[in-house]
């Protein structure tokens, strides 16, 4: 059933395609930008792969955010309501439309990817590449299902900000911008404990030559249960009212 | 009116159910039992607690006290076997989509229920489906595109798209004009006659009247009145028969069909369950000067059944908006 709902949702996203464009445009534009300036604080190519993984996974955060945006807006017209009363699981729902956020959020990492390739000439092995693209896009699940939450607990205007919280604020406290070992001792192991810094680290892990780690699997499934909870919690309440 | 059927379990059942949000009771100590195969008309004005009772009958409320059951078993379970249809009030289509992908969507969400338990008869084609709700021509149109109409009739589709035990529709004719009106209830109609129950909330005492069994007035959140169209009517003045008075009023209220009237400004407006023979009453006394025969505001027509009595005339708009969507 999960499939139909996809399907559905996805249909409706890709007849407005103006927002998968505009998903890419700031990170990529970001990624260049940074990259000719340096801010990393390495030069050459390890800057290079850092800001991409960190813009790829910026860009990402911005395009679930914005689906939870949508999910906010769907609520006026009592879409989500009748979804309530349609013979679905809750948690179907919200892992279908999670899964729709998900796909919004590959323009943004394809793009900077490629533009780290082409522009700034990062290389990579095969497996690497693939390992890095994988974990870019699984990895950014618990930030999907936290987004999707804001937009059935929020109004349109109130999960847009919210959105922009997440989207700036999270995404410079886990490091996405600029490595959180130039952080203040105290606000480098806070942001260990974010879900965004964790989230970058699966993929910085392998462009250094290793492994993601386990604890930061471990921490990124627990925001995920976490989210998760909230999300099927708003998901059924936001029903009521509209 | 009792209608006994030989169905054990009832289609909905509200027992000591009260509903408040903050201060407002939007629903007081409902006790209401709906039997199968019946068409089930709430009236009441703005605030009386129909949404609300609704929302409580769907799952989408939890009530502060007493239970509701819906089909034999908790809201909550009803509709997740897909057994209840509903179209919820004030609601719009989705964009991006056609009504047939909207609808074909919400089939497969009904139908792989009445797979998983082969006792439930099955979801209608999404043909069949388009032709009893009169949409079969806006299959390819967009769905938030439509007229009010054609929109009604399409979220009229989707609750009947998993072939359910009961509808459940919250104003259904809202905004709608005189045609659309028409066409929604020649496709509620289709449904009831074979043997579907209905269960739909109106403002209009005409609209009960013509396509439910049996009305229930709800007012503040209480049951008013309860029974058949004609029982109501008959305690429901339906009509206000106004004219100029030539001298002082002649005692109006002894007229036939007349259950309240007032005076103001040399003119008489008497409140009346049968104008025909109010109306042959009057003219029989020679009263008829500029007369004028108007539907009553429902408002006006409920607060005889609350508080009978001279009050009728400004207490219209007092009733609590409690936020009863």
């Amino acid at each position: 059933m999960i499939v139909h709902y996809v399907r559905l949702e996805m249909v409706r996203l890709l007849r407005d395609p103006g927002y998968l464009v505009m998903s890419l445009i700031s990170p990529l534009t970001m990624y260049l930008v940074f990259t000719s300036l340096d801010l990393t604080g390495e030069s050459g190519h390890g800057g290079a792969v850092y800001s991409m993984v960190g813009m790829a996974g910026f860009g990402a955060v911005g395009a679930v955010m914005g689906s939870g945006v949508s999910i906010a807006e769907d609520k006026p017209i009592g879409w989500i309501r009748q979804l309530r009363l349609l013979p679905l699981r809750p948690l179907e729902v919200v892992a279908g439309r999670a899964l729709c956020a998900m796909v919004v959020t590959l323009p943004p990492i394809l793009s900077v990817c490629m533009a780290g390739a082409v522009v700034n000439g990062v290389s990579l092995d095969a497996g690497q590449w693939a390992a890095v693209l994988a974990l870019l896009w699984v990895g950014i699940a618990p930030l999907a299902v936290l987004a999707i939450g804001l937009g059935y607990l929020l109004t349109g205007q109130q999960a847009q900000m919210a959105g922009l919280v997440c989207y700036m604020g999270l995404s410079l406290l886990g490091g996405l911008w600029v490595p959180i070992s130039r952080f203040p001792g105290w606000l480098e192991r806070l942001a260990t404990a974010t879900p965004i810094n964790r989230y970058g680290e699966l993929s910085w892990r392998v462009t250094d030559g290793g492994a993601p780690s386990l604890t930061g699997v471990l921490v990124l499934a627990g925001w995920a249960a976490l989210f998760a909870a909230i999300a099927v919690y708003g998901y059924r309440r936001s029903a009521r009212s509209a | 009116m009792t209608v006994q059927t030989t169905e054990t379990a009832s289609a909905a059942e509200f027992a000591g159910v009260t509903k408040s949000y903050g201060t407002v009771r939007a629903v007081d100590g409902l006790d209401l039992r709906l039997d199968r195969g019946t068409s089930v008309a709430l009236l009441g004005p703005n605030g009386a607690g129909k949404s609300t009772a609704i929302g409580m009958l769907l799952g989408l409320l939890q009530p502060d006290r007493g239970t509701v059951a819906l089909l034999g078993t908790t809201p909550a379970q009803a509709v997740r076997a897909g057994r209840v249809g509903a179209m919820p009030q004030s609601g719009r289509l989705i964009g991006g989509v056609t009504v047939r992908e909207l609808l074909g969507f919400v089939r497969l969400a009904y139908a792989r229920k009445s797979r998983a338990h082969a006792k439930e008869p099955p979801v209608p084609a999404l043909s069949e489906l388009m032709e009893a709700a009169r949409i079969t021509e806006l299959a390819g149109r967009r769905a938030d595109q439509l007229s009010g109409g054609q929109a009604q009739r399409v979220r009229f589709a989707i609750a009947m798209a998993g072939a359910p035990d009961l509808i459940v529709l919250d104003e259904p004719t809202a905004g709608l004009d005189i045609e659309a009106r028409r066409e929604l209830w020649a496709a509620v109609r289709g449904y009831a006659e074979k043997g579907g129950t209905v269960l739909f909330s109106t403002h209009y005492l005409e609209e009960a009247d013509d396509h439910a069994d049996r009305i229930v007035v709800l007012d503040r959140g209480r049951v008013v009145a309860d029974g058949t169209s004609e029982s109501i009517k008959r305690r429901v003045p339906g009509r206000t028969v106004s004219f100029d008075l030539a001298g002082p009023a002649p005692s109006l209220d002894v007229l036939p069909g007349v259950v309240s009237s007032e005076v103001s400004g040399g003119r008489a407006r008497l409140h009346t369950t049968d104008s025909d023979a109010t109306v042959l009453a009057l003219a029989e006394a020679g009263c008829v000067r500029n007369l004028e025969v108007t539907g009553a505001r429902l408002e006006e027509a409920f607060l005889t059944l609350t508080h009978a009595g001279p009050a009728l005339t400004h207490a219209g708009g007092a009733h609590a908006e409690g936020g009863a969507r």
